[in-house]
């Protein structure tokens, strides 16, 4: 007998060393994921995609249900936005075409604003709630590549956390940690911009906090939008991250948070757009980004 | 044939459990309580009870495969649900003897089964530090509507499963 529990101890200790060493392989920070492991994500990928489809079908379903029931009240609000878009959306097309030809005529004709989007679907959640990631169903061959930035129309969502051949998965802004910065900017006259780095997400006050490295801060206002600055060297410049709910000084009363809310929902994403920037940071700039964003 | 049905059961439960969250309410998964679905658990702990004999154990082998699947599709740390998922089916797979296997036994081994992995996987995240979340608020926000959520999923499924794997016992049928 006491034989046998030995064994069952030998196996149990076997057991957590196994634990140990694929824990600490798999939090290593790695480029890219093992073949195996692209493998796995692809075949169960493509099964969730087949899965995903009809049972989105039935929760849009209740969802346009409920839709129904405020749609009038919805139909008066939008037709007064849409008398003031009509307005917008002219000044912007001459904004657009002059900035244009500004650009040309300084022959600059690279922006860190200019993207390529990568149209993707969510085929997936993690089940488990401290993992904060979706699968999407665009991989490396449609050139999704790790880092990237992942928008909804409303703003920013995540960033490309791993890449296989034909899904991905996003981190979602509300897992970012330390690790995961955002150099971001609240846009002021020419000069004055508030820049800042993003930090964690912070669970209790559900926002992402702000540490702004400016000293041009004192006029900070609710409601204000915040955005990327693209001087992280990754994500382009002027993706709508969020707005500040409230501003706080740090433990030392030098450096001020802005606890930003997302402007995006992150537990109704179904489409969303991969952020290929088209102006490539440096290698300088890239090793940074490791740190950095 | 029939043993390919098991893997089979428990590989469209793990795909399920990517879009679980879909089907609840917004306003339930955006709130404070985490709901978690551990319904690859519950099938093992069904495989357990129902499929496996006193020689075999194809749900120890299974909870270990499909363990590091899930750690492989969602969690992408290696090891966590294979760890915890082993160590809970061996447990249960220790205790079955013990019980006629009926509804009230499997409900007591889900319980048991789902209050096991989830501390585990809860002292595991909480020593790699991806969650700091205290004792006292998991046990009220994450464990308890977690355990709820899962028995719900148990009750519903327990007429078919316990059935069908009992069938599907190795031997049974040919």
């Amino acid at each position: 007998m006491s034989l046998f529990r030995k064994k069952r101890l030998f196996i149990l200790l076997i057991g957590i060393i196994i634990l140990v060493v694929l824990i600490g392989y798999s939090l290593r920070d790695r480029d890219r994921l093992t073949t195996a492991e692209q493998f796995v994500s692809d075949t169960v990928g493509w099964a969730q995609s087949v899965i995903y489809t009809p049972v989105n079908f039935f929760t849009d379903m209740f969802t346009n249900i409920g839709d129904i029931k405020k749609t009038y009240q919805e139909n008066q609000l939008l037709k007064e936005k849409v008398s003031e878009y009509k307005t917008l959306i002219y000044e912007v097309q001459e904004l657009k075409e002059e900035n244009e030809e500004l650009r040309e005529s300084l022959e600059v004709t690279d922006s860190i604003r200019d993207y390529n989007s990568i149209q993707a679907t969510v085929i997936s959640r993690s089940p488990e709630r401290w993992i904060d990631q979706v699968t999407i169903n665009k991989g490396e061959q449609a050139g999704v590549k790790k880092n990237m930035a992942v928008i909804t129309a409303e703003g920013m969502v995540g960033k490309i956390q791993s890449t296989s051949k034909f899904t991905s998965t996003v981190q979602l802004l509300t897992g970012f940690d330390q690790n995961s910065r955002i150099s971001a900017s609240i846009s002021r006259k020419k000069g004055e911009d508030i820049v800042g780095l993003t930090e964690e997400y912070d669970e209790e006050n559900h926002s992402l906090m702000f540490k702004i490295i400016d000293e041009s801060d004192k006029d900070l206002k609710e409601d204000e939008l915040v955005v990327s600055s693209g001087l992280g060297g990754v994500f382009p410049a002027g993706l709508p991250i969020g707005k500040v709910k409230e501003v706080i000084p740090d433990q030392y009363g030098l450096t001020q948070t802005a606890l930003i809310e997302p402007s995006a929902d992150m537990y109704d994403i179904d489409h969303v757009i991969v952020v290929d920037r088209t102006l490539e940071g440096t290698d300088d700039m890239m090793d940074d980004e490791e740190e950095g964003e | 044939m029939n043993r390919f049905y098991l893997p089979l059961v428990l590989f469209l439960v793990m795909v399920l459990e990517g879009v679980a969250l879909e089907l609840l309410p917004v306003n339930i998964t955006s709130g404070k309580s985490l709901i978690i679905s551990h319904w690859v658990l519950i099938c093992l702990v069904f495989s357990a009870i129902f499929y496996d004999d006193e020689e075999s154990n194809y749900s120890l082998i299974y909870a270990i495969i499909f363990g590091l699947l899930i750690d492989v599709v969602y969690i992408h740390v290696l090891g966590v649900y294979m760890f915890t998922y082993a160590i809970t089916i061996y447990i249960i797979k220790k205790l079955t003897r013990l019980l006629h296997s009926n509804l009230a036994s499997t409900l007591l081994f889900g319980i048991l089964g789902i209050i096991l992995a989830d501390w585990l996987i809860y002292l595991i995240f909480t020593m790699i530090g991806y969650t700091d979340l205290s004792l006292g608020d998991y046990l009220i926000y994450r464990l308890l509507p977690t355990m709820l959520a899962n028995i719900i999923f148990l009750i519903l499924i327990y007429p078919i499963l316990s059935k069908k794997f009992s069938q599907w016992q190795v031997g049974y049928s040919s």
